[in-house]
């Protein structure tokens, strides 16, 4: 899924000119497992293979709620990324990187 | 020899009545059969969404991927009116 | 899409229902169980949707919004007209 932030909305003929409007733009991909990219899109294929640039990867880790817990609240950030859900610990674990190839 | 049905004339012969749709895993659809094609993606009409928990969602018109597909039932209710 | 002898049109095969619904209103639910709800820009044959001022529900709730998103076809599961 890419986010763009194209004011003129012409009738794309096909799903994938919406990728093709965000090369050079900074797009948000979600992938399976519970990860996100941001980053410059550089270059795609039909499969949507994705390279991207100055991307930053979130990675979401749930910790099972183990009982020493301490008096957070639920979704008050802890340190290290760590957010205190309802479930468990909510870690996010960021990666920063050059250049992404992301294969569909 | 005698004429065999093809398995896609079996789902033909379903358009404009009732199937039972069981996806890999744990999801069915029941409704109204109103086309597929020739990867059995299928359009049906006045739906029911049957969630693993047994929660049920109506949906008025739905492209259902022939992807996930398992099983196709024809003229079924789904899971309620099984037997 | 390829469709078989069935009459196209009227929304009645895949590529009918398709060309009927580009403009409205969908539902588009991925087999991971998450929803995006918009304004349906375009599909192609691989189910790949492009929408337009787009919600995100996970189990119900609204998690985000984006004005466009695209979303690739194999993870679609099912795409309902509003």
């Amino acid at each position: 899924m890419a986010d763009i932030d194209d004011g003129t909305s012409a009738p794309a003929s096909e799903p994938l000119d919406l990728v093709r409007l965000c090369l050079d733009e900074v797009v948000f991909v979600k992938l399976r497992g519970d990860r996100e990219l941001k980053g410059r899109l550089h270059a795609y294929d039909s499969h949507c293979n994705l390279v991207l640039g100055d991307v930053e990867e979130t990675v979401y880790v749930v910790d099972e709620d183990d009982e020493d817990e301490e008096a957070v609240k639920v979704g008050e950030n802890t340190l290290d990324g760590f957010t205190r859900t309802d479930w468990g610990y909510l870690q996010t674990i960021s990666k920063k990187s050059e250049m992404l190839f992301v294969r569909a | 020899m005698a004429s065999q049905l093809l398995p896609l004339e079996l789902i033909d012969k379903c358009v404009g009545s009732k199937i039972w749709v069981v996806m890999k895993g744990d999801k069915e659809f029941s409704g109204t059969l109103l086309g597929f094609d020739d990867y059995v993606n299928m359009v049906l009409e006045d739906v029911t969404e049957f969630d693993y928990s047994g929660n049920h969602t109506k949906l008025s018109k739905i492209l259902l991927n022939g992807n996930n597909i398992c099983m196709l039932i024809p003229g079924g209710e789904g899971p309620v009116a099984g037997s | 899409m390829e469709n078989g002898s069935a009459a196209q049109g009227e929304g009645r095969d895949p590529s009918g229902f398709l060309s009927e619904i580009i403009g409205q209103g969908v539902t588009v639910k991925l087999n991971s169980g998450v929803v995006y709800k918009g304004e349906l820009q375009s599909v192609d044959g691989y189910m790949n949707i492009a929408l337009e001022k787009t919600e995100e529900h996970v189990n119900g709730v609204k998690k985000r919004s984006y004005g466009d998103a695209f979303v690739r076809g194999n993870n679609v599961m099912y795409i309902s007209a509003d």
